[in-house]
């Protein structure tokens, strides 16, 4: 019997996984697959959450600010490299562009517009869709008062694959960055940027190096030869792009945390449906294993508390047969709240599809639209299948999957 | 079957998003290696156009099924590229693959063969394989590389027919699929595992099996493989009609009794993949009918453990690490570093034992860092060649998790 089945290995599976491990539980996670990370910019959004809790279902009503800030607090203590700020920071994306974001990496931030400067983007050898002229051509729109130029290098441990005419992807870049050879040439290159900037007509310019798929965050020195190299000028990284360095790496560090904390993970095994406690009259009812498929056989999972953060439409937790009529949850089969209209024609506009999800309780507990009843006394709704809430218009995807799934850990 | 099982079942789901490929371990250290994507749904249209592709390249998957656990989409990618291996195998003849890669698929493929013989004189076939001159040969006649660690040979696991018949006691009954690897090379194991089960009440029955398929699968050897399945399950067939469950002790051999066996067209072929339970899997679900017993002697020792990529493709979690949890004194880190490159008999192959090395390398990184910080002396893995890789890269010694419960039961020192 576990005290917590969490199912789904995404952002808020995650953090409930290992928030609950951290308070001394027994938990399962089970997931089918990696899990949405690799989709992870590196960088958590909030939205305006004040204006957000006025609207009045969408899921930063079920918490008070201080939920939200313990849940943004456990954040930084998993990755002390986070920084919490009063006012959303910015970072580059990999079109050079700037976006904002409310917790990011320290080594993200941008400096200061008003400051002057220069910015040197390090341009890997074949590193697939980059794009340097866009991205030189957005860096100096976006920072007028500094100087943007580009240093193209290479890397031998990749030769083989630049030789052969092959991209080579952000992932692959990444885990070089992490490396002691990666380590040693960046160190080459920014010494000589340093040199060719420096020692010219004006040894006090500011330099930062910008240098795309770079990743230090997330380092497990349990698992991992520290390989310290301090750069003699500073080093920017740029957000992810899919599929996601950050995310990847995030990913395994949020997996690591959750197993070295006493976790269990089950990959490769969907949940599909559950076993209840035979229901009395005008009770909630209480689930009392969920079923897995396995290879070859189902296995039955005894559980206390059940967190489901399977995702909504795009995650899979929410299944659309080709009759829009066939919409459904596909572990507890929970009742689904469902607009009448699914779209805009604008398109950019807030889509009402990205509204569907359950209705909960402040628990998050399940609630039948139509009743206002829990219909689950054991099982916690988070992340994405939430219902009355949309993370692209609204900007606060991670925001919510973070303090559900933290809030959630906090009820095992 | 419901909408997403309908589309995965097409190759349509794949939306080309490339995590397959950004997880896969070969591709990574191989830039010639089109990658999982690459070689499974997008090869598969011109598949499908009866274009079909050279054996050497689809040789390239190690068949490690770390695509298949990173799909968001549930696309059956390994079991594409199995496919068309096994198409491209049926038109030998018109591909380049050499003779040589012919033979030696035909040898690594038969290691239950080359147990039957390593055994006969272990110590003597040891020597021989450990003279430099004898695997330079076989690196040049048959690109088995001459530094990949190929598992000594030792005292074989008996078989244990089933003299008395299956009788009407059934649920104090286990068939035991030992494998060749515990067969032929650590027999030990297998040894203790049947104490440890006889030591829980059960008469556990050895049949005569042969290997279970995959080896012959891995290196393009299908029809035997198939064959050796439908003989396997032949022989299982009374006790699946039984209900006794078959136990495996070997992870590889687990996935494929579960996975492969159901699809092959004999009447046994339905019950296995319910029937089929990895040791501690099995040993789990007696604590949960509380039938196992705890009187646990005290172990102190500390272990780094590693969970095979053919454990994680079962879907059943690391229930060995739940099991020896419950064990006082034993401390245990899940290290969970990745592939160690192996694969059954991938590393071994001479153009391919330095790229199984790369994939090993982060693992490898991970014990040994865990070893110097101190976190434990030894590791544990139910994968027979995941240990002979992991003494190859590290020099830790390692073990199979079923010594360690035995130990905590007072069967071994």
């Amino acid at each position: 019997m576990w005290d917590a089945v969490v199912v789904g290995g995404g952002l808020a599976g995650w953090i409930a996984g290992i928030r609950a491990a951290q308070r001394g539980k027994k938990v399962l996670l089970v997931t089918e697959g990696v899990g949405t990370l690799f989709y992870f910019s590196g960088i958590f959004v909030y939205g305006d959450i004040e204006g957000l809790r006025h609207l009045p279902k969408h899921p930063y009503t079920l918490f008070n600010s201080e939920a939200i800030a313990q849940g943004q607090h456990f954040v930084q203590e998993i990755c002390p490299e986070y920084i919490i700020n009063e006012t959303p920071q910015s970072a580059f994306t990999v079109l050079g562009t700037v976006r904002q974001g409310d917790l990011m990496p320290r080594n993200m931030i941008l400096p200061d517009r008003q400051e002057q400067g220069r910015f040197v983007l390090l341009v890997p050898e074949g590193l697939k869709d980059f794009f340097p002229e866009v991205v030189i051509a957005n860096m100096a729109r976006e920072f007028p008062g500094w100087q943007v130029s580009a240093k193209r290098m290479r890397v031998d441990a990749l030769a083989e694959w630049v030789k052969l005419g092959k991209s080579v992807s952000s992932i692959d870049y990444s885990a070089i960055w992490r490396s002691e050879e990666g380590q040693r040439v960046l160190a080459h290159e920014i010494e000589e940027i340093k040199r060719q900037y420096q020692v010219g007509n004006k040894p006090q310019e500011k330099i930062v190096v910008v240098l795309p798929s770079l990743v230090k965050e997330y380092v497990d020195f349990s698992r991992t030869k520290p390989c310290i190299e301090e750069f003699s000028l500073p080093v920017l990284e740029m957000s992810s792009f899919v599929p996601s360095p950050h995310g990847r790496y995030f990913a395994e560090y949020l997996k690591h945390r959750f197993t070295d904390l006493g976790g269990e993970l089950m990959i490769g095994a969907r949940a599909v449906s559950l076993n209840q406690e035979s229901p009395s009259e005008n009770k909630a009812r209480l689930c009392q294993e969920i079923i897995v498929n396995s290879k070859g056989k189902s296995l039955c999972l005894k559980g206390k508390k059940f967190i489901l953060a399977t995702g909504g439409l795009l995650g899979g937790g929410i299944k659309v047969g080709m009759a829009r009529k066939s919409i459904h949850e596909g572990v507890f089969d929970l009742p689904l709240f469902v607009p009448k209209e699914w779209s805009e024609p604008q398109f950019f506009a807030s889509q009402p599809f990205a509204q569907i999800g359950v209705e909960t309780d402040e628990l998050m507990r399940p609630l039948d639209p139509e009743r206002g009843e829990v219909v689950w006394d054991n099982v916690h709704v988070v992340g994405r299948m939430l219902a009355h809430w949309d993370p692209w218009t609204q900007r606060c995807g991670g925001g919510v999957s973070v303090t559900s799934g933290y809030v959630a850990a906090e009820l095992v | 079957m419901d909408s997403r099982d309908e589309l995965a079942a097409r190759l349509d789901a794949c939306q080309k998003c490339n995590m397959c490929t950004a997880q896969c371990p070969v591709a990574k250290v191989n830039p010639r290696f089109i990658g999982p994507k690459g070689l499974g749904p997008d090869m598969e249209r011109f598949r499908r156009g009866q274009i079909n592709l050279d054996e050497t390249m689809l040789d390239d998957c190690s068949n490690c099924k770390t695509c298949e656990l990173t799909c968001p989409s549930g696309v059956k990618i390994t079991e594409m590229i199995l496919g068309a291996r096994r198409a491209a195998s049926k038109a030998r003849h018109k591909n380049t693959m050499g003779l040589r890669l012919g033979l030696r698929g035909y040898i690594l493929g038969r290691n239950e063969y080359l147990g039957k013989l390593g055994v006969i004189w272990p110590t003597l076939t040891n020597q021989v394989l450990k003279i430099k001159l004898v695997r330079l040969a076989i690196d040049k006649t048959l690109s088995i590389s001459k530094n990949g660690p190929l598992p000594a040979y030792g005292k074989p696991l008996k078989i244990q027919p089933d003299k008395v018949g299956i009788g009407t006691n059934t649920n104090k009954q286990v068939v035991y699929f030992p494998g060749c690897y515990t067969r032929f090379n650590e027999g030990d194991t297998g040894r203790i595992l049947i104490r440890l089960l006889e030591h829980l009440g059960y008469k556990t029955i050895v049949p005569d099996f042969h290997c279970c398929g995959l080896p012959l699968e891995a290196n393009g050897q299908f029809g035997k493989a198939d064959k050796n399945g439908r003989y396997n399950l032949e022989l299982m067939r009374p006790y699946l009609e039984a209900g006794i469950p078959v136990i495996t002790s070997c992870t590889s051999c687990g996935l494929t009794l579960k996975e492969d066996y159901p699809k092959l067209e004999t009447s046994s072929a339905q019950l296995i993949g319910a029937q089929a339970y990895d040791l501690f899997e099995f040993l789990w679900q007696l604590h949960e009918k509380g039938e196992l017993p705890l009187d646990f002697q005290e172990v102190r020792a500390s272990y780094g453990y590693h969970p095979p990529c053919h454990l994680k493709a079962q879907g059943i979690g690391t229930p060995a690490l739940r099991i020896l949890g419950l064990i006082p004194g034993v401390k245990i880190r899940n290290l969970d570093a990745g592939c160690c490159g192996l694969s059954g008999s991938y590393g071994f192959k001479a153009e391919k034992y330095e790229k199984a090395m790369k994939i090993g390398s982060g693992l490898f990184e991970a014990i040994n860092v865990g070893a110097e910080h101190g976190d434990f002396q030894s590791m544990t893995t139910e994968c027979g060649v995941c240990k002979v890789q992991i003494v190859h890269g590290t020099g830790i010694p390692t073990v199979h998790p079923v010594r360690i419960l035995a130990k905590a039961y007072r069967l071994i020192d």
